[in-house]
């Protein structure tokens, strides 16, 4: 089992902090590394995949650091973010070429493997350039496995596939986790990394905010406060309606627009309705406020 | 390893529009022997005037031309799209990418510039000699130069200006002025290596002693690759977000 190990990294770029002294270990099964865009997951990835020298601390894969020991990639299958690819190659020969610089004695084989993984036979012969942008996604990870590494390190690996594609890829990473396989992706989407992920590594602004099991996370996530705005055609007659009910926490009314903050979704959004019927006025809008995934990720570094 | 290595290195470098047109000035340079001999010149007429076409325009624009796009794109443009990570994402040592992609641009700049030369060379004058002198000549300043363009890619991302600006400035103008500048320009090295390979018809072409020129070749080209492996060895890959 390989284990890939952070200890007080960090990484500026000038005055720019991107990874903040993280630490932590990812081993066997599938972690994943879940943050806004832009918080720092493929400066992490890329200090992960030896791309990057840490700034501070060190970044290991089982007591190496990883930072110019290209011998490392005998293990380690890297699937990067970026789009670029050789596009004047068939997506066979990309794949043959990733097996002939790993050194492997049967580079065709593998590369056929790999390809049949990823279930791209039928398309295998074609120029890259052509791919959709999910057939590349796939061409990269069929690249990173030929290998047959024992760690796999994917940057937002689900990006341009549709939702087929997306539950085949799925399959396949819990199928290579089942082997003992430490893998690590990142993504922005919460839903990926709930579905897929045994362990999640939560970072904002360069830092890690939360990590463990998700389940944990999800209800860190869950059980913060609320914010709602409302439209109505009487605000302030709703306000103190609202402010009689007892899952509402505070109420604001400000500039004409009123915001209503609570810890119970569900109750709120339940009781709102009759509330402004009880008032007598007509609710013309009710829109969560703070629903974006910055907001719980900033909800978590606060806490 | 090695083979994929040349094959992604040379179909790069052969897939790009800017190849083609390269290959069309080497067609010109012919073109341009050819309009002249239409003036029915007299036999040292000319191997004078091929002499100095392939001093000035073959020599002096063509190769380093030609050089600066193709050693500045060996290892350069993958480095610019981020095609590069399938290379370093792999167990081969940094040198053995860095040399191969070195000789493969060196060989790509030899076939747009070398049988060029020669055939304009062959054309333009009677003396076989002074056609192929230059031709190989060609060659090994493909190699010196290649290497300073190839180092150059992995210093700065503005490695084509850089390297025309060079062109134009070091090479063009200011190595031509003084003695001292001339042992560090790439071309009086071609020169010196014409002059010695090209008979007679070749004499006093060049301004730099034969054992300087092929000395200073030997030391730049080794300096410049190990200086490109240096950089490849610790060159960082932010990715697209940072």
């Amino acid at each position: 089992m390989s284990v890939l190990r952070l200890e007080a990294a960090s990484r500026w770029y000038g005055n720019v902090v991107a990874v903040n002294d993280v630490t932590f270990d990812v081993g066997a099964g599938i972690t994943g590394l879940l943050g806004p865009n832009g918080a720092g997951k493929t400066t992490l990835l890329h200090m992960m995949a030896g791309f990057l020298r840490p700034s501070a601390g060190t970044v290991q894969l089982d007591d190496t650091p990883t930072w110019r020991h290209p011998e490392l990639y005998r293990r380690v299958g890297l699937v990067p973010e970026r789009e670029a690819v050789y596009g004047f190659l068939t997506g066979l020969q990309f794949v043959t070429a990733a097996a002939q610089l790993q050194g492997l004695d049967d580079p065709g084989g593998a590369a056929e493997r790999a390809i049949g993984l990823v279930d791209l036979h039928e398309s295998a012969g074609r120029a890259i350039g052509g791919y959709s942008k999910g057939m590349r996604q796939r061409v990269k990870v069929a690249a990173a496995l030929v290998h047959d590494p024992s760690v796999l390190i994917l940057d937002e690996p689900f990006n341009g596939m549709d939702p087929r594609q997306r539950l085949h890829m799925m399959d396949l990473l819990r199928s290579m986790s089942a082997e003992g396989r430490t893998i690590l992706f990142s993504s922005h989407i919460l839903e990926e990394v709930e579905r897929l992920s045994d362990r999640v590594l939560v970072v904002v602004a360069g830092r890690l905010a939360a990590s463990g099991d998700f389940r944990r996370i999800r209800r860190l996530m869950t059980d913060r406060p609320h914010t709602f705005t409302l439209r109505s055609s009487d605000d302030r007659r709703l306000a103190r309606e609202l402010l009689a009910t007892p899952e509402v926490d505070a109420v604001n009314l400000h500039e004409g627009i009123l915001t209503v903050s609570t810890r119970d979704y569900g109750a709120l959004t339940r009781n709102v309705a009759p509330a402004a019927k009880r008032a007598g006025v007509s609710l013309l809008e009710l829109r969560p406020a703070d629903e974006s995934l910055e907001s719980v990720f900033s909800y978590l570094v606060r806490r | 390893m090695t083979a994929a290595l040349v094959s992604i290195t040379l179909r790069s470098l052969l897939n790009r529009r800017r190849t083609v047109l390269l290959a069309l000035l080497g067609v010109l340079l012919i073109a341009v022997v050819g309009l002249f001999l239409l003036s029915d010149p007299t036999p040292e007429q000319a191997v004078q005037v091929t002499r100095s076409l392939l001093s000035d325009l073959a020599i002096g624009v063509l190769l380093p031309l030609v050089a600066v796009i193709v050693g500045t794109a060996a290892i350069g443009s993958e480095l610019d799209d981020g095609t590069i990570v399938y290379l370093l994402a792999r167990p081969v040592p940094r040198w053995r990418i860095v040399i191969v992609k070195l000789l493969v641009a060196w060989v790509v700049v030899t076939l747009l510039v070398a049988p060029a030369t020669l055939v304009a060379g062959l054309i333009g004058q009677g003396d076989p000699a002074l056609a192929i002198g230059f031709a190989v000549a060609a060659v090994i300043g493909a190699l010196e130069y290649t290497a300073i363009f190839v180092a150059l890619s992995l210093i700065t991302s503005r490695a084509l200006i850089v390297g025309l600006a060079y062109v134009v400035i070091w090479e063009g103008v200011v190595a031509g002025l003084f003695e001292g500048t001339r042992t560090f320009s790439v071309r009086q090295h071609v020169l010196a290596i014409a002059e010695a390979l090209g008979g007679g018809n070749a004499d006093g072409i060049a301004e730099v002693a034969l054992p300087v020129a092929i000395g200073t070749i030997v030391v730049v080209t080794a300096a410049a690759a190990i200086l490109a492996v240096r950089r490849l060895e610790t060159v960082e890959l932010r990715g697209e977000t940072t």
